[in-house]
C-alpha cells in the first residue's frame, strides 16, 4: 500500500521532470535561429511500479533527456541533391561567362556589327569590294582593317577563355583546401561522437557533423557510409576515401601539362572529381570540358581562315607585282605575303595531317602592314586583275572549317553553345527546386517551430501547476495526519 | 502535420526570382533587343549570324555596285565617243575617195584623219580613278602607243588580256571590262588603229590609190561595226548591274525585316509580361506582410492571455 510519503516523492519527481522538459523547450527556443540546430524533444520515461502487498502502485515519471528530431535518410538525400545542384550552379556561372563573350549582334548594318560572325562576313566582304577596283588603296586598307578586327576579336575571346580557365583552377584549388579543413573537422567529430555516444544520437555533436557534411556537399561530391559506434566514413562519389572514422585524407594539387590537377594519396582524380558533383565538380567540368570545347571551335575558325587566306594571298600577285615566297630562315612556315600570322602549330602540321588547331585563336594576329601586299591579281596577270580577290572573297562560301563555311560553322557553334547553356539552366532550376523541396521536408521535421514550443510550454506549465497543487494537497494531508486531529500543532 | 516553419524564406526566394524576371524584361524594353544572350534563344542566335552575313554581303555589294557602275558608264560613253570619231573619219575618207579632190585637199583630209587617230588613241587610253580602263590587267600603264617609224604607222597594245568580274552575292558574275586590243586591234578588217593608220598613209602624198583607199575605208567601217558590237558587252554589264543592285536592295530590305522580327523585343508582349511580373511581386509582398503579422507565433497570444 502506498504512503503519503511515497506519493509526495512521486509528485516531486513529476515536478523535476516537468522542469527538465521545460529546459529542453527553453533550449529549443534559444536555438530557434541557430544554423544546423536540430529540434529536440524531451524523453519521458514511466518509472517501474512498486508492488506492495501484492498491489502494484505506479511510481511516477522521470525525464531522461532529449532526442534530436533527425531523419538520416532525408539528410543524406538532401546532401546528395545539394551536390548535384551546386555542380550545375558552378558550371552555369562559368557557361554564362563564356556566352557573354559571344553576345549576339543585334544591329543590321555593318556599321554596328560587333560579333565574330559579323567580323568574318566583313573580312570576306572587304575582298568582294576589292573586286570592283583591285588597285584602290582605300579598299586594300579596308581588307587589312577588317582582318585586324577579326583577328583581334577572335584572339581576345580566346584569351578571355584562357583567363577564365585559370580563374577556375584557382577557385577549384581554394575549394580543395576548404574540403580538407571540413574533412579534418568531421574526422575529429567522429572521434568525439564515438567516445561520448557510441550507440545513440549524439545531439549537438551530431548537429555539427551534419552541418559540416552539408557544407562539404556544396563543395564536392561525396558518399557517406555509417560505421560502428556512430562513426562515419566519407568517400568521393567515385569511391576515394576522404574520411575514415577518425582519420582524414588531404586533397592535394599539382600541375600536369600546364593545368592544375587534384590528387588523393598520389592518385590523380581530377576527371573523377569533375563528374562527381559539388562546386568543385562544376568548376572542373567547365574548365576541362566547356571551355576547351568553345576554344576548339574558335581555334578551328582561326586556323582554317588564317591558313586558307594566307595560302591564296601568297599564290597571287600583289600591287607591286610580287608573288609570295617562304620567308628565309622561318621555322613557322611564314611566307612573304601572309596576311595573318601562321598558326603556332602550322609548321608541325605541314608534315602531319594539318588538323592540330590548338592555340590558333589566341595567337591570331595580322602580320601584314602594307596594304599593297594584298594579292588581288592572279599570277601571270597584270596588277589590275581582280581574279585572286574573287578567289579570296569566295573563301567565305567554301566549306573550309569542319566541312562548313566559316559563317555557318560560327552560327552552329553559337547555337550549340546557347543550347547547352539553356539546357544547364533548365537542369539547374529543376535541381534547385528539388533542393528546396527536400529542405522544406527536412525543416518540417528538424527545425524549431515556435508555435510547437509555445504549445509544449503551455502544456508543461499546466502539468507543473497540477503537480504543485497535488503536492500542496498532500502536504495538508500529511499535516492532518501528524496532528492527529489537533489542527494547530503542525500547519 | 508539421510544416516548415521557415516558409517565409521560400517566399523571399520567389520574390527574388520575380525581380530577376522583371530585370530581364526591363532590359529587353530599354534595349529593344529580345535575344541578349545565346541561351535565351540558341536557334535564333545562330539564325541571326546567317541573316547578318547575308545582309552585310548585300550591303557591301550595293557599295561596290556604285563604284563599278561609274567605271562601266565611263567605258560606255568613251566607246560612244569613239564611234562618233570613227563615223566622222569614214565620211572624210569617203569624200576623199570619190576622185574629185586636189592633192592639197586630200592631204588635208589625211591630216584630219591623223587627228582623229590621235583622238581615238587618247580615248582608248582613258583612265578612271587613275586606272586605264581598256588595259586588261595592266591598268597602271597607258595601253596604246603609235610608232611612226614605218608607213603606215603602227599602233601597238601594251596592256593585259585579263577580264575582271564582279561576283554578286548570289554567285552570278558581271564582266567589268573588255581588254583594249579586243576593241581596237582585233584581227583582219576589224582593227580600228590598223584601218586609221592605213588611211593616214593613203592620203599622206596627196595622190590617192582609190582601190587601196576604198578597201581601207571599208575596213574602217567594219572596225566601227565591231566596236559597236563590243560595246554591247559593256551595256549588258550595266543592265545586269542595275538589275542586280535593285534585286539586292530588295533582298536586303526583306532580310533586315526578318532580322528585326527575330531580334527585336515585341514591346506589347514584353510590357504585358512585365505588368504580370509586377502584379506577382505585389501579391508576394502582400502575402509576406500578412504572414508577418499573423506569424507572431503562439507566444504572443499566450502573453496576451
Amino acid at each position: 500500500m502506498g504512503t503519503i510519503n511515497s506519493a509526495m516523492s512521486l509528485i516531486g519527481g513529476a515536478l523535476d521532470a516537468d522542469q527538465d522538459a521545460l529546459s529542453v523547450v527553453a533550449n529549443n527556443v534559444a536555438n530557434a535561429n541557430t544554423a544546423g540546430y536540430t529540434d529536440e524533444k524531451p524523453d519521458w520515461q514511466e518509472n517501474a511500479p512498486i508492488t506492495v502487498g501484492g498491489i502494484q502502485i505506479g511510481d511516477g515519471v522521470t525525464e531522461t533527456g532529449a532526442t534530436s528530431q533527425r531523419d538520416r535518410v532525408l539528410e543524406e538525400r538532401l546532401d546528395q541533391q545539394q551536390q548535384i545542384a551546386a555542380a550545375s550552379s558552378a558550371r552555369l556561372a562559368s557557361l554564362n561567362n563564356i556566352q557573354a563573350l559571344l553576345t549576339p549582334d543585334s544591329g543590321s548594318s555593318s556599321a554596328t556589327a560587333g560579333d565574330i560572325g559579323s567580323d568574318i562576313t566583313n573580312f570576306f566582304d572587304a575582298f568582294s569590294s576589292l573586286e570592283s577596283d583591285p588597285t584602290d588603296n582605300a579598299l586594300r586598307e579596308q581588307v587589312l582593317s577588317s582582318a585586324s578586327t577579326l583577328a583581334g576579336d577572335i584572339s581576345s575571346a580566346a584569351n578571355s577563355l584562357n583567363g577564365q580557365s585559370a580563374a577556375l583552377s584557382q577557385n577549384a584549388t581554394g575549394i580543395a583546401s576548404q574540403v580538407n579543413s571540413l574533412t579534418g573537422a568531421i574526422a575529429q567529430l567522429n572521434l568525439e561522437i564515438e567516445s561520448t555516444s557510441p550507440d545513440a544520437d549524439a545531439g549537438t555533436l551530431e548537429d555539427e557533423r551534419q552541418q559540416d557534411l552539408s557544407q562539404l556537399s556544396q563543395l564536392i561530391g561525396i558518399n557517406q557510409v555509417a560505421t560502428e559506434n556512430n562513426g562515419l566514413s566519407i568517400t568521393t562519389t567515385s569511391g576515394q576515401l576522404l574520411v575514415s572514422e577518425g582519420e582524414s585524407f588531404q586533397l592535394t594539387t599539382g600541375t600536369v601539362d600546364g593545368a592544375t590537377d587534384f590528387f588523393l594519396g598520389g592518385t590523380d582524380i581530377t576527371s573523377q572529381l569533375a563528374s562527381g558533383g559539388g562546386q568543385l565538380g562544376g568548376y572542373l567540368t567547365a574548365r576541362d570540358q566547356d571551355i576547351p570545347s568553345a576554344l576548339n571551335s574558335l581555334n578551328q575558325i582561326a586556323y582554317y581562315i588564317s591558313t586558307q587566306v594566307n595560302t591564296d594571298n601568297n599564290a597571287g600577285v600583289d600591287a607591286e607585282g610580287n608573288t609570295g615566297a617562304p620567308v628565309a630562315g622561318s621555322i613557322t612556315g611564314a611566307w612573304t605575303l601572309d596576311i595573318f600570322s601562321p598558326p603556332p602549330t602550322y609548321a608541325a602540321n605541314l608534315a602531319s595531317d594539318g588538323t592540330d588547331t590548338s592555340g590558333a585563336a589566341a595567337a591570331m594576329t595580322v602580320v601584314m602592314t602594307d596594304p599593297n601586299q594584298i594579292a588581288a591579281a592572279s599570277a601571270g596577270n597584270g596588277t589590275g586583275d581582280n581574279s585572286n580577290a574573287v578567289t579570296m572573297a569566295g573563301i567565305a562560301n567554301q566549306a573550309i572549317v569542319d566541312e562548313q563555311t566559316p559563317v555557318n560553322f560560327y552560327s552552329n557553334f553559337v547555337s550549340t553553345l546557347g543550347s547547352m547553356v539553356s539546357e544547364v539552366q533548365a537542369e539547374n532550376t529543376a535541381q534547385n527546386a528539388s533542393v528546396t523541396q527536400l529542405q522544406t521536408q527536412n525543416n518540417a521535421l528538424s527545425s524549431v517551430n515556435l508555435n510547437d514550443e509555445a504549445a509544449a510550454m503551455s502544456t508543461l506549465e499546466t502539468s507543473y501547476q497540477a503537480a504543485s497543487q497535488v503536492f500542496t494537497l498532500l502536504n495538508t494531508l500529511m499535516a492532518s495526519a501528524l496532528n492527529l486531529g489537533e489542527e494547530t500543532t503542525v500547519s | 502535420m508539421r510544416v516548415d516553419p521557415t516558409y517565409i524564406t521560400n517566399l523571399v526566394n520567389s520574390l527574388d526570382q520575380t525581380q530577376a524576371n522583371e530585370q530581364q524584361l526591363s532590359s529587353e524594353l530599354s534595349s529593344g533587343v529580345s535575344i541578349t544572350s545565346l541561351s535565351q534563344n540558341p536557334v535564333g542566335a545562330g539564325e541571326n549570324v546567317l541573316l547578318m552575313n547575308q545582309i552585310q554581303q548585300d550591303d557591301s555589294f550595293t557599295q561596290s555596285a556604285s563604284t563599278v557602275g561609274g567605271q562601266l558608264q565611263v567605258a560606255d560613253s568613251t566607246l560612244g565617243d569613239v564611234v562618233t570619231q570613227l563615223t566622222q573619219a569614214i565620211s572624210l575618207a569617203t569624200s576623199a575617195n570619190n576622185g574629185t579632190m586636189n592633192a592639197s585637199d586630200v592631204q588635208s583630209i589625211g591630216s584630219q584623219i591623223a587627228g582623229i587617230l590621235n583622238e581615238v588613241q587618247s580615248l582608248a587610253n582613258t583612265s578612271y580613278q587613275g586606272q586605264f580602263i581598256f588595259a586588261g590587267g595592266g591598268t597602271g600603264v597607258a595601253p596604246f602607243s603609235t610608232s611612226n617609224a614605218t608607213s603606215p604607222a603602227v599602233t601597238s597594245y601594251n596592256g593585259g588580256e585579263t577580264v575582271n568580274d564582279l561576283v554578286l552575292p548570289n554567285g552570278q558574275k558581271i564582266q567589268l571590262n573588255v581588254p583594249g586590243d579586243q576593241l581596237f586591234l582585233a584581227g583582219g578588217t576589224n582593227s580600228v588603229f590598223g584601218a586609221l593608220n592605213a588611211l593616214v598613209a593613203d592620203y599622206a602624198s596627196g595622190t590617192v590609190n582609190t582601190q587601196q583607199a576604198v578597201s581601207d575605208t571599208e575596213a574602217l567601217s567594219s572596225a566601227l561595226n565591231y566596236v559597236s558590237q563590243q560595246r554591247v558587252t559593256i551595256d549588258n554589264s550595266i543592265t545586269q548591274l542595275n538589275a542586280a543592285s535593285s534585286a539586292t536592295t530588295n533582298e536586303q530590305t526583306q532580310l533586315t525585316a526578318a532580322q528585326t522580327t527575330l531580334m527585336q523585343a515585341d514591346i506589347p508582349t514584353v510590357s504585358t509580361q512585365l505588368s504580370l511580373a509586377e502584379t506577382q511581386q505585389t501579391a508576394l509582398e502582400d502575402v509576406i506582410a500578412q504572414l508577418e503579422s499573423v506569424s507572431n507565433s503562439l507566444f504572443s497570444k499566450l502573453q496576451a492571455g
